[in-house]
């Protein structure tokens, strides 16, 4: 059977040859059907170094989804291509299982991001796309030091990471980290994401934020776990600090911004800082369907949150809160499914980013760091500060709208598809514990 | 209909009701009482199928055994109770709301908040527990948000992000319960099964004094009493406080009865301080709709110290003074909200002789008022004599300073009846027509009917508040 890898990367192949044509809409969603179904049968990339499981299985399923209401939701060919470029790389680099195929498809998942935001069409988005082009290179200058380290140290590239080994190793390791840390906008690794994230074209930020950013998330889990698992002393102390560090100052400084995508932007930080708390706990027997769970609800709700943003900025060109005053009124479907995706970020029960939350949380206070969870808890409570006055803007407000039909049916539709998984993962955790 | 469909069909219907019934938004009211007269139903047939001590099963659903995460749904005496009491304030509420604007909404998120209560007083599962009792926060802070008077906002951004944290103290709590104790069940949790019970205690007991509340927890509540429009503030006092004080006594002093006895002092305390302190607001405040919320935080002083005792004469009391607080505040509220609407000030100074121009209401008003000072024959008084004897009985006669508590309401309560009720009329007064909606005066008679047969005949109530404690008897305390 063909993979999805295949699947994927073939179509953004020859959607190429579609562009400007009514067919590259539906045969793109059509190869990601095949894609999920191809997933689903289990297939794995023809390639020396991959692997899969159930876990990985159910998030590439889940990916593929989100994807799928992406393209929907998408009006320019150019980004049509270049999700379908990113989702296999993101299968790629789900699958990988030595480091070399880690580090591999880590590199054309980042090129493929630095491509995506690289179709400029005004200022600011040249000043997001350049800030994160010259981070993304940053980054894996580190990376590749790092695997430099560790090759000296006695590593093997074509194996998984071993969890012995000499100083040197550990440095690599360490070096590494950092470097991948940058794509997980882990402070102080985080300074280009708040300009990017809010700089681009919201659709493009609803890619980088919701959908790289968290498989990047689960492949470093995957691949670093047992590591950080060996040396617990050394990495509980580090990770714990960062995590406070990353979640408390996304969550403050969303607290004063009045331009949407830039709390957004924040947001994001802040729950970069949350999936650390899944590397904190990694003892712990939850910590894998934490952070699973975690990047589950995650792509959901974040992906939701920026295209529905897209969707105002587009028609309503709305883009600070004040502008936003009273959009229950002008759009109320449209409103109802941000909110709900508002909610869910700031882990509100009945919703994916709660149990998400909960089962990282617990995780944590699982492996004994029940202190850390407390810190975390009340940064998720600050948090519903910010969600709360974006939610007041839309509905408490009185606007200023004039009355203006659009008709958003796609958009609506994929908003409606991201909404539906949000709710399936707030009530139904079973399908995550297997 | 079983329990999980009390639970999750509110959800549903609310959802059709404000997609449906945006154009005839009359319609949304007739499903919404519907709905929770079915509910009351109910709760009513639990009464006779309970067993005669322990839990009713109503099943477990949505099983993720890895995680201990169930939503079992069991109910005893206590949760069947609050769940009648609930099931009665909404249909009362929904009947006070009639000439609301934007009902189809309005009316929606009562019934999505129907379902989140009744999934808090069903669920014995912790975390589906929690769940419930956050999701109560989402149709609140829209309610307040959206039909709240001018500083509508800040107190819906406040009550949302004040209580929201208390929760997360909560939901810490529950999560050492079950690393310690190894489940999320809390019928099965004993208090030997843990090994810090005491850090648990301490974050259970924050996090629900915070929504009961007790002082210094109580800042939110003035500001969201006030601000809700006044059906919403009786929600409030009535469900959402007693949400608070049900879990307060479930999971603190049932579930940790041995370091409550401990701390036990701490509840008395605040609760002391609470009863005064709120008292004393009141009898300062000169807005209507404030004095009606110190007097209720005052009130919830009253059943803290009740709790206190932690035996049970006391927590009999305690669920007494719950339902009699909840029946004796209400008329207050939507009377306060109804003067306000029609004089359009909140001032004591605006109103005073409504009672030549509004007699039945301004009756009611004075019959709630003495309800809530305690006048024998009312539901007040029972409330008050027996959480005061049951103090006495356990902590000695200096106890009686309880009573001073009530005098105090009777000095604010009959100070705010010689200025609104009677009293020279004033020049807002006689330019305001109080015409009343029937169906709103329906239920302010409804209540006062409560206040008054409730009083008479407190044994129609204590004849199943008693089963509900029995079996807790010898958990320590008096008796």
């Amino acid at each position: 059977m063909i993979s999805a890898f295949t699947i994927l990367f073939a179509m953004s192949l020859v959607s190429l040859f579609f562009h400007r044509s009514y067919l590259l809409k539906p045969l793109s969603l059509v190869a990601l059907l095949g894609a999920g179904y191809a997933t689903f049968s289990g297939t794995v990339v023809p390639l020396i170094g991959f692997a899969t499981n159930e876990q990985i299985q159910l998030f590439e399923l889940v990916l593929e989804l989100v994807l799928f209401a992406t393209i929907l939701h998408e009006s320019e060919d150019i980004t049509i291509t270049q999700t379908l470029f990113l989702g296999s790389a993101s299968v790629l680099l789900l699958q990988s299982d030595t480091l070399i195929s880690f580090i591999l498809s880590f590199e054309a998942l980042s090129i493929i991001s630095v491509v995506l935001v690289s179709y400029i069409k005004t200022k600011d988005q040249a000043e997001g796309a350049v800030k994160m082009f010259i981070a993304g290179s940053m980054a894996t200058g580190i990376v590749l030091l790092g695997v430099a380290f560790y090759l000296m140290g006695g590593g093997m590239l074509l194996a998984p990471l071993s969890t012995q080994g000499s100083l040197f190793m550990g440095i690599g390791v360490a070096l590494m980290l950092a470097g991948l840390f940058y794509k997980l906008t882990i402070v102080p690794f985080h300074g280009w994401a708040i300009d990017t994230y809010a700089l681009v074209r919201h659709s493009h930020a609803a890619i980088l934020s919701g959908v790289a950013k968290t498989v990047a998330a689960l492949a470093i889990f995957k691949i670093f776990a047992p590591f950080l698992a060996e040396h617990i002393t050394l990495s509980m102390p580090l990770l714990a600090t960062l995590a406070i560090i990353t979640m408390s100052l996304g969550n403050f400084l969303a607290l004063f911004t009045k331009n949407i995508a830039r709390i957004l932007s924040y947001s994001s930080i802040a729950h970069a800082g949350y999936m650390l708390i899944a590397f904190v706990a990694v003892k712990s027997s939850y910590a894998d369907e934490g952070i699973l769970y975690m990047a589950i609800a995650y792509i959901f709700m974040q992906s939701g949150a920026f295209l529905a943003l897209d969707s105002m900025k587009k028609e309503y060109e709305i883009e600070t809160l004040d502008e936003l005053k009273g959009f229950a009124s002008q759009n109320p479907i449209l409103s109802f499914f941000f909110t709900l995706q508002l909610f869910s970020l700031a882990g509100i029960p009945l919703l994916a980013g709660f149990l998400a939350k909960a089962v990282v949380f617990y995780a944590g206070v699982d492996a004994g760091l029940w202190w850390l969870v407390l810190i975390a808890l009340l940064n998720s409570a600050l948090s519903v500060g910010y969600y709360a006055w974006i939610i007041k803007s839309i509905y408490f407000d009185e606007g200023t709208f004039k009355a203006k039909l659009v008709e958003l049916h796609l958009p609506l539709a994929s908003q409606a598809i991201l909404a539906v998984g949000t709710l399936f993962f707030g009530v139904y955790a079973g399908i995550i514990f297997r | 209909m079983s329990g999980l469909g009390f639970i999750f069909s509110p959800f549903i219907i609310a959802i059709l009701t404000a997609l449906l019934f945006r154009k005839k938004s009359a319609v949304s009211k007739f499903v919404a009482l519907a709905l929770f007269t079915t509910m009351l139903l109910f709760s009513l047939h639990l009464f006779t199928e309970l067993p005669s001590s322990g839990y009713l099963d109503l099943g477990t659903f949505l099983a993720v055994p890895q995680f201990d995460f169930f939503l079992s749904l069991k109910v005893d005496m206590l949760s069947t109770i609050m769940l009648t009491l609930t099931s009665v304030l909404l249909l009362l509420v929904a009947l006070s709301s009639w000439s609301i604007k934007n009902q189809a909404l309005y009316y929606s998120l009562l019934i999505f908040f129907s379902g989140a209560i009744f999934g808090v007083f069903m669920s014995t599962n912790l975390l589906w527990f929690f769940i419930f009792w956050e999701l109560t926060l989402i149709p609140m802070y829209f309610l307040v948000g959206i039909w709240g008077a001018e500083r509508r906002i800040y107190a819906a951004v406040k009550f949302f992000l004040y209580t929201h944290v208390a929760s997360m103290f909560v939901l810490l709590a529950f999560f050492l319960i079950h690393k310690e104790a190894g489940t999320f069940d809390m019928t099965l949790v004993k208090e030997g099964m843990l090994l810090s019970p005491v850090l648990i205690w301490w974050l259970l007991f924050v996090g629900f004094a915070v929504k009961m509340p007790l002082f210094p927890f109580h800042t939110w509540l003035p500001d969201a009493h006030v601000q809700a429009p006044a059906p919403i503030s009786v929600l409030l006092a009535g469900v959402l406080l007693k949400m608070g004080a049900y879990a307060m006594i479930r999971m603190v002093l049932l579930l940790l009865p041995e370091t409550s006895q401990k701390y036990a002092w701490v509840l008395l305390a605040l609760g002391l301080i609470t009863l005064f302190y709120a008292g004393f607001m009141a009898i300062y405040e000169t807005h209507l709709k404030k004095m009606v919320a110190y007097s209720s935080i005052s009130h919830m002083g009253l059943v803290a110290i009740a709790m206190s005792t932690l035996s049970y004469a006391g927590l009999s009391a305690t669920l007494y003074e719950m339902i009699g607080h909840a029946f004796v505040i209400a008329p207050l509220f939507l009377i306060a909200g109804f003067f306000h609407h029609k004089t359009g000030s909140w001032e004591m100074k605006d109103m005073g002789g409504i009672m030549q121009k509004a007699p039945y209401i301004s009756a009611i008003f004075v019959l709630a008022g003495l309800g809530a000072l305690g006048l024998p024959g009312t539901m007040g008084f029972v409330g008050e004599l027996s959480i005061l004897l049951s103090s006495i009985k356990s902590f000695g006669l200096w106890m009686a300073i309880v009573a001073l508590g009530s005098m105090l309401g009777a000095g604010y309560i009959i100070w705010t009846l010689r200025r609104v009720i009677y009293g020279e009329m004033s020049e807002v007064v006689k330019k305001t027509d109080f015409s009343m909606n029937v169906f709103e005066f329906l239920a302010l008679a409804v209540f006062a009917l409560f206040i008054i047969l409730f009083g008479l005949f407190p044994n129609l109530l204590f004849e199943y508040i008693n089963p509900a404690f029995a079996q807790f008897s010898s958990l320590g305390g008096a008796l």
